[in-house]
């Protein structure tokens, strides 16, 4: 069942579904990433949040060429119980943000939900501290596959505030797409601005 | 008495391929322009959907023993089927018409023995001998159903690919097991087109019952494998899973029941108790994927199950290490009352493990800490430290040992 698992077919079933469900434009500059974060975009983005019925409603998704292409998760001031991609059916859980995650267990559900979204052979390397917003926080890169083989690359950073969760997670087909957008990336990366 | 000796002829007969539905021939391809031609070429794109996946497990020594097995009991059809390993959290195994055949790591990993996943690849050798995708298809292609789907205009291989799914239930069980990611209706509309029905899958248990029995195989594997998937059900941490029976898992549901589970006992009496389990060969084969395939297996999220599984997995004593380490993993995600401490256990005992990853210091110094326990975390970390001195994640362990010392 190869098709079973493609991240986006949910996103489009939605669009069509729902009919209603806009991507707007997300030009250069500040850009309100959800409640308590703000990051800056250097070129102009499109916000398809409203077609990622996957995501957690703290998650906003940015993307430049489609989501297929490049997609950047941006979570802002996530709490215990709230997650990075929902879930549909209770026998189903997607990863939760717990109360008193260890740096570990933050790496982890990160990496567990980008498998929840239906990537495979999801692999969280090179932790590194870094600071998002100004806080201490551990930057990361991500390998894994599409169900049909393409080969993902990703990066992102996740940093814990106060007892809320910031995240970053930039994943895009590592032949072109993630080079090709990796310099901008960076620097919305370094532009992160927590204001919860 | 009367029903043994039944159950004898029957089996007797099922061996010489008496049955209701015609043998396929080894080695000959269908005429393409034939109805079966053309679902043999659907199955071919389908295939190749298959061999480019990054599901494929290509491990050579795990293929080897695969084929192996699946060869044993096909028997003449050995050269006519491909069998390919997907890493894929879920007991199912499935037979497309042209012969390619998926075993899923989820099956591998619930086989107890070399046995039970003979009985596994003869039942789907059976579908596959008595060309039950072939009568499906035609019994059900008139109906309005295939109409409607038909009209929707599905795409080639999804057809192919949905057939694998086997049944209704099995790709219902499928939908509830990853709803939010896949489009219901469309496979729903393939999987009613495609799949077997229970005379079909009845049909194909006593075949490939017979097929392992006559490879040498001990028969009881064959019941034993379907009552540990209903267990497995019932130890979910769902109710919903738990009253469902064994549909809910995507193999079983094709479906288990004790209706099925009766069928195969009645010709289990007419098979000596006897034959090979294969057990030690069979962990031989599945012991690098272990951690790989738990891991898997924990992003279920079904932690109920996982831990039903791994108490299968170490009855024998075998694997300690990384067994309590996956066990103290799924009490430490799964959170509930008491799972802490649990999960503090089960990393202690795994620590008594020359094949314990190393990572159970490193959970077992957060777990202490998160307990108030420095010193018992600090003796942890510093073990983490000294037998992963390298590892990509030594400076967040260090943090976490400075922080004990720091008091923050
Ligand atoms: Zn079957």
């Amino acid at each position: 069942m190869r098709f079973v698992t493609r991240p986006l077919a949910a996103a489009l079933v939605a669009l069509a579904l729902a009919g209603c469900a806009t991507v707007t434009a997300a030009p250069a500059g500040r850009f309100q990433a959800g409640a308590g974060q703000e990051v800056t975009l250097g070129r102009m983005w499109s916000d398809i949040t409203p077609i990622m019925i996957n995501r957690g409603k703290k998650v906003r998704v940015l993307s430049i060429d489609g989501p297929l292409l490049n997609a950047l998760y941006v979570g802002s001031g996530l709490v215990p119980g709230d997650n990075i991609v929902r879930s549909y059916v209770k026998e189903r859980p997607t990863p939760l943000m717990r109360a008193g995650m260890s740096a570990s267990e933050r790496l982890e559900f990160v990496s567990d939900s980008v498998a929840a979204m239906g990537y495979q052979r999801v692999e969280l390397v090179r932790p590194r501290a870094a600071l998002l917003g100004g806080a201490p926080g551990v930057r990361f890169d991500l390998n894994a596959s599409t169900s049909e083989g393409l080969g993902i690359k990703g990066t992102g950073v996740v940093a814990e505030v106060s007892g809320k969760l910031y995240l970053t997670v930039y994943l895009a087909p590592a032949e072109h797409y993630f080079q090709a957008s990796l310099p901008e990336v960076e620097s919305i990366l370094a532009s992160a601005r927590i204001t919860g | 008495m009367r029903a043994g000796l039944l159950a004898a002829v029957a089996v007797a007969s099922l061996a010489v391929g008496s049955a209701a539905q015609a043998q396929r021939l080894a080695g000959v391809r269908p005429d393409l322009a034939s109805d079966e031609g053309g679902l043999w070429s659907v199955s071919d794109k389908a295939e190749i959907g298959a061999r480019q996946s990054a599901e494929l497990d290509r491990d050579p020594a795990l293929n080897a023993y695969v084929r192996d097995v699946a060869c044993k009991v096909a028997r003449d059809h050995c050269a006519d089927i491909r069998v390919y390993v997907m890493d894929r959290p879920f007991f199912n195994a499935s037979m497309a018409p042209n012969g390619y055949t998926e075993v899923w790591s989820g099956t591998l990993l619930r086989a107890a023995d070399e046995a039970q996943l003979a009985f596994i690849l003869g039942h789907e050798i059976s579908h596959f001998d008595r060309n039950h995708s072939l009568t499906s298809w035609r019994r059900r292609k008139s109906t309005a159903n295939a109409m409607m789907v038909l009209s929707a205009g599905v795409a080639v291989v999804g057809v192919a690919a949905a057939s694998s799914a086997h049944t209704y239930d099995g790709a219902s069980s499928i939908m509830d097991a990853t709803r939010g990611l896949i489009d219901v209706v469309y496979l729903a509309g393939m999987a009613s087109l495609f799949g077997f029905d229970r005379a079909n899958e009845l049909e194909a248990d006593r075949l490939g019952l017979g097929r392992a029995a006559q490879a040498g195989y001990r028969p009881a594997a064959a019941t034993e494998i379907w009552r540990a998937q209903m267990d497995e059900t019932q130890a979910s941490d769902f109710k919903r899973v738990r009253n469902s029976g064994a549909r809910t898992n995507i193999f079983a549901s094709h479906p288990v029941d004790a209706e099925r589970i009766q069928a195969l006992q009645a010709d289990l009496k007419a098979l000596p108790d006897a034959g090979a389990p294969g057990r030690a060969r069979h962990r031989t084969a599945i012991r690098p994927h272990l951690a790989a395939w738990l891991r898997d297996d924990l992003r279920r999220r079904d932690f109920g199950q996982t831990l039903h599984l791994i108490d299968r997995l170490a009855r024998d004593g075998e694997d300690l290490g990384v067994l309590n380490f996956y066990r103290g993993e799924a009490y430490r995600q799964r959170r509930g009352d008491g799972d802490l401490a649990l999960a503090r256990e089960a990393y202690l005992a795994a620590a008594a493990y020359s094949d314990a990853p190393v990572a159970v210091w490193r959970e077992l110094g957060d777990l202490r800490r998160k307990e108030g326990d420095p010193a018992g975390a600090k003796a942890a970390y510093d073990n983490y430290l000294t037998k992963a001195p390298a590892a990509e994640d030594a400076w967040i362990v260090q943090d976490s040992l400075n922080s004990l010392t720091s008091g923050k």
